[in-house]
C-alpha cells in the first residue's frame, strides 16, 4: 500500500506539473468551447441541421388540421403520414413516426413515447403552433373572414425551437461544451501514455523496474494518478463551463460526473491497452490520436455517418455513448437509451482493462 | 560471490549480444566493464537486472536467481544508474530521490536524512527544491547516481554514468563512486573512457562481441597483451657501432638511429634497460625514455579496434 501511495503521488505531480499536459487538456478546451459556441455557432450550429420528422395523423378529411399539416410550410419540418388510428400506432411503436396526431371532435391531441428525446419535442412544438393558430383563425371567423386562407400564412410564421425540460433552449455553446470536454477526456488517455512511458518504457522506467516494487502497485498507482489527474482536469472545464458559461448540464449532475469519469477511464484504459499492443509509446500515441479524432468528428455530432453498419458502430462509439446520456439527461432523452449506453462505456472500460491486465501478465512479469 | 553469470547467451534476432559470457565479482570489488559501442556491456546488465531475459545460461545475484519470492528481496539490494537519465524532470531533485528512496522502502527520518546527506555529498543542496530541467548535464548526471545509491545498495551497476559532462562533474563522480566502493559496496563500472577504469577500478573485463576477452588487473592486462616494448636513448653524436652493439642484446627486435634518437623495440619482459645503458655509457646521453604499456594498447592488441569510438584501429 505504501509503494502503492509513492507511486500515486509521484505520478499525479509529474502529469500535473507537466505544461503541455496542462495546456492542451485545461486551457485548450475552455477556448475552444468558447470559440465554437460563439464565434463559430451561426456556420455550424446544429439546431439547423434535421430532416422533415416522421409522424403520423388521424384527422377528420376537410378540417382545418389536414389543411395545416399539409402546407408547404409545415413539410420544412414535418413529415406527415395520413392514416388510421391502428396503423398510427404500429408506425409509433416501430419507430417509423416520432408522434401521432389525432383530431377527433375538433380536439387536438399528440401521442408521445415516453422520454422520445428531442426530435420528438420538435414535432411536439410545431403542433403547438397548430393550437395557437386556432385561437387566431376564430378571431378571423368572427370578423367575418375566412380563417382557412390565413393557415398558409400563419403557418409560415412557425419557428422552431428545441424546448427542453425545465423550459430551457439548447445554446450552442451548450452543445460544444459537451462535445467538447468528451473529447478532450478521451485525449486524457495522453496522461496515462506518458505517465507509463516515463515509468515502464523509459531509462526512468528500467530503475523504476529492476526496484522492489510489485507490478500491481506500480500499475495501479500510475493508473490510479492519470485518471485522477486526468478527471480533474475535466472537471476544471466542467465547472468553468458551468459557472463562467452558463452551460446547461441539466439537473442531473451525478449522472453526468458519473458519465464523464467513464469517458476518462475509458481514456485510461484505452492508452494502457494500446500501448501494451504494440509496446511503442510513439505508435500508440498516433494510433489513439487517430482513432479519436475519427470518432469525435464522425460519431461525435459534428458530422454523422448515415450509412448501414459504419452508422451503428459510430452510434457505439465511446463519444457517442457519452453524449447521448448527458444530453438526454439535459434535454429529455430516452432514459432506458441513457442507461444502456452508460452500462456499456463502463462494459467498454471493463473490457478493455481485462485485455490489459492479460498481456501486462505476460508482457511485464519479469 | 556477488554476482556471477555463467555462459549467457542473449540475442535479438540475427544479432548475438552475449556470446557465452562469463562473469563474476566479488564482495566489495570495483570492477570496470570495458568495452567499445555495441560490444554488449550495457545488454550484460540488462540481463543480471532482470530487465531482459537471458536465451540460455546462469545468473546469480548474492548467490540467488532472481525469480519468485527471492526477486524482491534481492533488487533491494541493488542500485542502477543507467547510462541516460533517469530522472523525473517535473519533480524537485529531493522529490526524485525521496521517490527512489520510498521504492526501496526508506520512510520517514531515516529517508530525510539519507536525502540531505546525498543532495550534500552530491553538491546539489542548493538546489534541492529545483526541477532537474535547470541543472547542467554534471549536475543531472550527479543526482542520477544519488537516486541509485539513497538505499545504500550493496552492489551499484553504473553504466557509463560520465557521459557527456565536464571534467569537474566527472572528478566528482569518479571520487563519489571510489569512496563509495571504500565503504563496502561493491561496484560495476562500464565505460568505454580507459582513464576512468584505470582510475576507478581494482579489476577489469574487456568486453568485445558479447563475450569477455581479457579479465584481471589493469597491469596483468597490459602484460598479457603487450608483445613489445620499446625505449628511447637520446645520445648526442650516436655512430653505426652503437646501433649494432644494442641489435645484439637478447630480446631486442628493432633498433633504429635517427639523428640523436635512438630507438630499441625488445621483446615485452625482456628487461635489458641496464644493459642497453651499459652499452650506450661511452656515449653522452641526453635522455632515456620507456614507452610504458597502457590499457588503451592492451585493447588495440585484444580486439584491433579503438576503444573509444569502436571503429577498426588504422
Amino acid at each position: 500500500m505504501k509503494n502503492f501511495l509513492n507511486v500515486f503521488t509521484t505520478g499525479f505531480k509529474y502529469c500535473w506539473r507537466d505544461p503541455v499536459s496542462v495546456a492542451v487538456l485545461t486551457a485548450f478546451p475552455i477556448v475552444l468551447i468558447f470559440v465554437l459556441g460563439n464565434a463559430l455557432a451561426g456556420f455550424i450550429s446544429p439546431e439547423y441541421d434535421f430532416e422533415p420528422i416522421p409522424v403520423s395523423a388521424v384527422v377528420e378529411p376537410g378540417g382545418s388540421l389536414e389543411t395545416f399539416l399539409q402546407s408547404g410550410e409545415i413539410s420544412q419540418f414535418l413529415n406527415v403520414m395520413f392514416t388510421d388510428r391502428e396503423n398510427a400506432g404500429e408506425l409509433l411503436e416501430s419507430g417509423d413516426t416520432f408522434i401521432t396526431v389525432i383530431e377527433e371532435d375538433g380536439e387536438v391531441s399528440v401521442i408521445r413515447p415516453a422520454g422520445g428525446g428531442t426530435t420528438s419535442q420538435v414535432a411536439v412544438s410545431v403542433i403547438d403552433s397548430y393550437k395557437q393558430i386556432g385561437e387566431a383563425m376564430t378571431i378571423a371567423a368572427m370578423n367575418g373572414e375566412n380563417p382557412l386562407e390565413l393557415l398558409p400564412l400563419m403557418a409560415a410564421e412557425i419557428s422552431v425551437t428545441v424546448v427542453p425540460l425545465g423550459s430551457r433552449v439548447q445554446s450552442a455553446t451548450d452543445y460544444y461544451a459537451v462535445t467538447m470536454l468528451v473529447m478532450i477526456l478521451l485525449f486524457t488517455g495522453m496522461n496515462g501514455l506518458e505517465l507509463f512511458k516515463k515509468s515502464m518504457f523509459s531509462e526512468t522506467g528500467a530503475r523504476v523496474l529492476i526496484s522492489p516494487v510489485s507490478k500491481p502497485a506500480l500499475v495501479g498507482g500510475l493508473l490510479a494518478a492519470s485518471t485522477v489527474t486526468s478527471y480533474i482536469q475535466g472537471m476544471i472545464t466542467f465547472l468553468f463551463s458551468m459557472f463562467v458559461y452558463g452551460v446547461y448540464w441539466g439537473e442531473n449532475i451525478p449522472l453526468v460526473l458519473l458519465t464523464l469519469f467513464g469517458v476518462t477511464l475509458f481514456s485510461q484504459a484505452f492508452a494502457i491497452t494500446l500501448l501494451l499492443i504494440f509496446k511503442s509509446p510513439n505508435a500508440t500515441m498516433g494510433m489513439m490520436q487517430a482513432f479519436i479524432w475519427v470518432m469525435t468528428f464522425v460519431a461525435g455530432g459534428y458530422t454523422k455517418v448515415n450509412f448501414g453498419a459504419a452508422q451503428a458502430i459510430f452510434n457505439y462509439s465511446p463519444n457517442s455513448l457519452a453524449h447521448t446520456v448527458i444530453f438526454g439527461s439535459a434535454f429529455g432523452g430516452n432514459e432506458q437509451r441513457m442507461m444502456t449506453d452508460l452500462a456499456l462505456l463502463f462494459i467498454y472500460v471493463a473490457v478493455l482493462f481485462i485485455i490489459a491486465f492479460l498481456l501486462g501478465k505476460r508482457r511485464l512479469t519479469s | 560471490m556477488i554476482l556471477s553469470m555463467n555462459d549467457v547467451v542473449k540475442r535479438y534476432r540475427a544479432l548475438t549480444a552475449l556470446d557465452h559470457l562469463t562473469l563474476n565479482l566479488q564482495k566489495g570489488e570495483n570492477l570496470g566493464l570495458l568495452g567499445p559501442n555495441g560490444a554488449g556491456k550495457t545488454t550484460a546488465i540488462r540481463v543480471l537486472t532482470g530487465l531482459t531475459g537471458a536465451d540460455a545460461g546462469e545468473i546469480r545475484l548474492f548467490g540467488k536467481e532472481l525469480r519468485g519470492s527471492t526477486a524482491t528481496a534481492i533488487r533491494k539490494r541493488i542500485g542502477l544508474v543507467p547510462q541516460d537519465l533517469a530522472l523525473y524532470e517535473t519533480l524537485s531533485a529531493r522529490e526524485n530521490l525521496e521517490y527512489f528512496g520510498k521504492l526501496y522502502g526508506v520512510y520517514g527520518a531515516e529517508l530525510n536524512k539519507r536525502v540531505d546527506l546525498a543532495l550534500e555529498i552530491l553538491g546539489l543542496s542548493d538546489v534541492a527544491k529545483k526541477s532537474p530541467k535547470k541543472f547542467s548535464g554534471g549536475m543531472k548526471r550527479r543526482l542520477n547516481i544519488g537516486c541509485a545509491v539513497i538505499h545504500k545498495p550493496e552492489l551499484l551497476i553504473l553504466d557509463e554514468p560520465t557521459v557527456g559532462i565536464d571534467p569537474q562533474s566527472r572528478n566528482h563522480i569518479l571520487d563519489f563512486v571510489s569512496e563509495i566502493n571504500k565503504q563496502g559496496t561493491t561496484v560495476l563500472y562500464t565505460s568505454h573512457y580507459m582513464e576512468e577504469v584505470e582510475r576507478v577500478c581494482s579489476r577489469v573485463c574487456i568486453m568485445d562481441a558479447g563475450r569477455v576477452i581479457a579479465d584481471g588487473s589493469v597491469e596483468e592486462i597490459a602484460k598479457s597483451a603487450i608483445f613489445e616494448e620499446t625505449i628511447t636513448l637520446e645520445v648526442k653524436e650516436p655512430s653505426p657501432s652503437l646501433e649494432e652493439n644494442l641489435r645484439k642484446i637478447q630480446g631486442v627486435v628493432r633498433c633504429s638511429v635517427e639523428n640523436r634518437a635512438v630507438t630499441i623495440t625488445s621483446t615485452a619482459g625482456s628487461g635489458n634497460l641496464a644493459r642497453i645503458i651499459e652499452i650506450a655509457s661511452p656515449y653522452v646521453i641526453l635522455g632515456v625514455s620507456a614507452q610504458r604499456a597502457t590499457l588503451e594498447d592492451a585493447f588495440l592488441a585484444l580486439t584491433g579496434k579503438k576503444l573509444r569510438d569502436g571503429g577498426e584501429a588504422s
